[in-house]
């Protein structure tokens, strides 16, 4: 059992104790759990992803911090934890997705891209000289085999398949939340509107488009994708994942 | 001498209506000489992709275990049937991994692909050797008698061909072109893909 | 500076791209080539006839150097009309290929470098074409494309002309020779084909028709666009030229 040193077994490399546990990985969750409340919902023609964004001091500059990140136009992921580790992971996950349309043309399915993640956070709980990452991820995608899917993916390298998420502080009672207001046909200005909420039940102080980072997944209309995937005007990938600008998060705060 | 004249062979894809076929001759030789009239040069790659690789036979071997090993780990790591499209990048960017000590090969592939309203879509492509893609609407030709399939294709082939009419025009195409052609021949080999079957055919033509 | 000599070596010939094409019929002969001219990748011009009228019942096409094959022309010509001189008769289409062969041949070591394609009506009243290679072996033939798109034409004329590859239905045969109005649109359609694959293919297409003597075959002539005879004399065969225009891309 983890103890507040560390215990026996906390050394860099990770082994197991006794028990069977990998303490490390305890600590690594614990470090997620230290983390600000992130939280995905799928609904019935999109996804959403928020986190709060909490800085220590009012002197830093918001507007460069990212806690929702694109990977590609139909990825988007959100973290709870470590900041430098995600932006590590962000940058491999990033690298995966335009090694994958160098091969095939096309960029990976959602299910593709966690588990390319899911492997390298595997990886630093088995080699040695490292530490695992100190980040749970909300991982939302949408393509063409799957439609639009939510993933969570752990510092132990584990990943499942959620309607509805939450990680970080307070993940216990969001996710309780979340279940007591899920359901299928739940449409995704709905579930943008309890994604909110849900942040809104354990947020300190002001929830502004400042503190708030909203990602969306869309489900292309049956147009969209006979027109293919590649849009008129910009002759690049159309995109079905994106962030929310500011004003467009005011709107949601708003209503 | 070109390389493609080693052992020669060739191949040619045409599009019809809701229907795609592909179609190549059986010969492998060493040079002038006949070895084989019954060397195989397409290959299924699904149920609804056949890939022809007409080329030096030792490329044509590998290649063709490089791509069942890719296509079988691309199944079982996404779960699903690749795409023509799909395919046919891959086809490009395994040749272009090579792309100073390439494979001589001429690869040419045809499927037919799942559309979002659930029909299927005639689907052809060739590349280089060193993976350039070309995606025709029409026909395309590969191998030591490429410049006859060309001329004879250019002639033949029409727009919107039912199975057995575009069964017809791409036999006639292939079997005229390698009796031209001293490196190809040696019988030839037909498969039409429809929504529902694939039919192969093997044809009987000139054996000199 | 050490000077070393330099060997320099001048190379005669050019290849002028560029394709021509002839298949008889049973009453008459078509004879037909593309008008552009090209030295690599640039086009000397857009129209250079390859294709030119010997006689009333003969027609030749050269291909390949064109200097060469305009000064064959000239030649043969030449000697065409010293036959007449002497003999006070157009020379028979079988005489002037044996004529063509004896030319070429006497060029075995320096070689006009052209290939030729002689079209026309035989003393029998029969469609002729006589194909040679630069020295002179030649054969009578039904059909024969040659130059820069030889190798896209004459598969599928094999195919549309010979029927090579088809079996008739039961109780029926192929025809020896096909009516004219087919072997026109054979010649156009082997040359749009031709043109949309070859670079050196294009710009238009001037083709030669040969009728025998009282032809029955006039009939397909009726209504061509833009048709004109080249007949000399009257009572005898005749001439026409038909002009077509090619993509000039």
């Amino acid at each position: 059992m983890a103890s507040a040193d560390g215990g026996a077994y906390s050394y860099s490399l990770t082994v197991f104790s006794p028990s069977g546990k990998l303490v490390q990985i305890e600590h690594a969750l614990a470090a997620v759990a230290q983390g600000t409340t992130s939280l995905g919902i799928k609904a019935s023609n999109g996804i959403v992803i928020a986190t709060e964004k909490k800085t220590s001091s009012i002197l830093i500059d918001d507007s460069v911090i990212d806690k929702v990140a694109v990977i590609c136009p139909n990825i988007g992921i959100v973290y709870s934890g470590m900041g430098p580790d995600f932006r590590v992971l962000i940058t491999k996950a990033r690298k995966s997705a335009q090694a994958y349309w160098k091969i095939y043309g096309e960029y990976p399915p959602t299910r593709v891209l966690t588990q390319e993640i899911a492997t390298v956070m595997q990886k630093a709980t088995q080699s040695g000289g490292v530490r695992p990452y100190g980040v749970s991820l909300l991982v939302a995608g949408w393509d063409s085999h799957r439609g639009p899917t939510l993933y969570q993916v752990d510092p132990s390298g584990s990943y499942w398949a959620w309607k509805a998420s939450a990680i970080g502080k307070n993940m216990l009672n969001a996710k309780t939340f979340l279940e007591k207001r899920y359901n299928d046909d739940i449409s995704l200005e709905d579930a943008i509107h309890t994604a909110l909420l849900t942040l809104k039940e354990g947020f300190e102080g002001q929830m502004t488009e400042k503190t708030i980072e909203i990602g969306v997944v869309t489900v292309p209309t049956e147009a969209e994708l006979e027109e293919g995937k590649i849009g008129g005007e910009t002759g690049r990938v159309r995109p079905t994942f994106r962030k929310l600008s500011e004003e467009e998060v005011r709107d949601y705060l708003a209503l | 001498m070109s390389i493609m004249e080693y052992n020669g062979g060739s191949v040619v894809a045409m599009v019809g209506k809701d229907c795609v076929a592909i179609a190549s001759d059986l010969r492998l030789g060493n040079q002038a000489l006949g070895i084989s009239s019954n060397f195989q040069k397409i290959f299924p790659i699904t149920d609804r992709i056949y890939l022809g690789l007409p080329g030096l036979a030792t490329d044509v071997t590998t290649l063709r275990e490089r791509f069942r090993f890719r296509v079988n780990m691309y199944t079982i790591k996404e779960e699903r049937e690749i795409e023509p499209e799909t395919f046919a990048h891959l086809v490009s960017s395994t040749l272009y991994e090579h792309r100073f000590g390439p494979y001589f090969v001429e690869p040419v592939m045809a499927g037919l692909s799942k559309t979002p309203s659930g029909g299927v879509k005639p689907f052809i492509a060739a590349t280089d050797l060193i993976g350039c893609l070309n995606f025709a609407k029409d026909f395309v030709v590969a191998g030591t008698a490429s410049s006859k399939l060309y001329g004879v294709a250019e002639g033949l082939w029409e727009p919107d061909l039912e199975a057995e009419d575009l069964f017809e025009t791409i036999s006639q195409t292939l079997l005229n072109a390698v009796d031209r052609d001293a490196y190809s021949g040696w019988g030839c080999i037909v498969h039409v893909i429809t929504k529902d079957k694939v039919v192969t055919r093997t044809l009987k033509g000139r054996m000199d | 500076m050490t000077q070393r000599p330099q060997q320099h070596s001048f190379n005669p010939y050019t290849e002028n791209g560029g394709t021509i094409l002839a298949i008889a019929g049973a009453d008459f002969s078509v004879i037909a080539g593309d008008t552009r001219q090209s030295e690599g990748y640039s086009i000397q011009t857009r129209y250079a006839p390859k294709v030119f009228r010997l006689t009333d019942k003969a027609v030749l096409a050269v291909n390949g150097f064109a200097a060469d094959g305009n000064m064959f022309v000239k030649k043969v010509r030449q000697r065409l009309e010293w036959y007449r001189h002497a003999h006070s008769k157009d020379m028979p289409i079988r005489a002037i290929a044996r004529l063509i062969q004896t030319m070429l041949y006497a060029r075995r070591f320096f070689p006009y470098y052209v290939y030729n394609i002689l079209g026309g009506i035989e003393e029998d009243g029969t469609g002729a074409v006589y194909s040679f290679d630069p020295v002179g072996s030649y054969e009578r033939e039904a059909c024969r494309a040659a130059g820069a798109a030889q190798s896209l034409m004459q598969p599928f004329l094999d195919n549309q002309i010979y029927f090579k590859n088809q079996t008739p239905a039961p109780g029926t045969s192929f025809p020896q020779h096909l009516p004219l109005n087919t072997v026109l649109s054979l010649v156009i359609d082997s040359f749009t084909g031709a043109t949309e694959r070859h670079i050196e293919v294009g710009d238009s297409l001037e083709m030669y028709v040969v009728l025998a003597r009282e032809s029955p075959s006039i009939q397909a002539l009726q209504n061509i666009v833009g048709i004109q005879e080249r007949t000399s004399t009257a009572d005898g065969e005749r001439i026409f030229v038909i002009r077509r225009d090619l993509k000039k891309d």
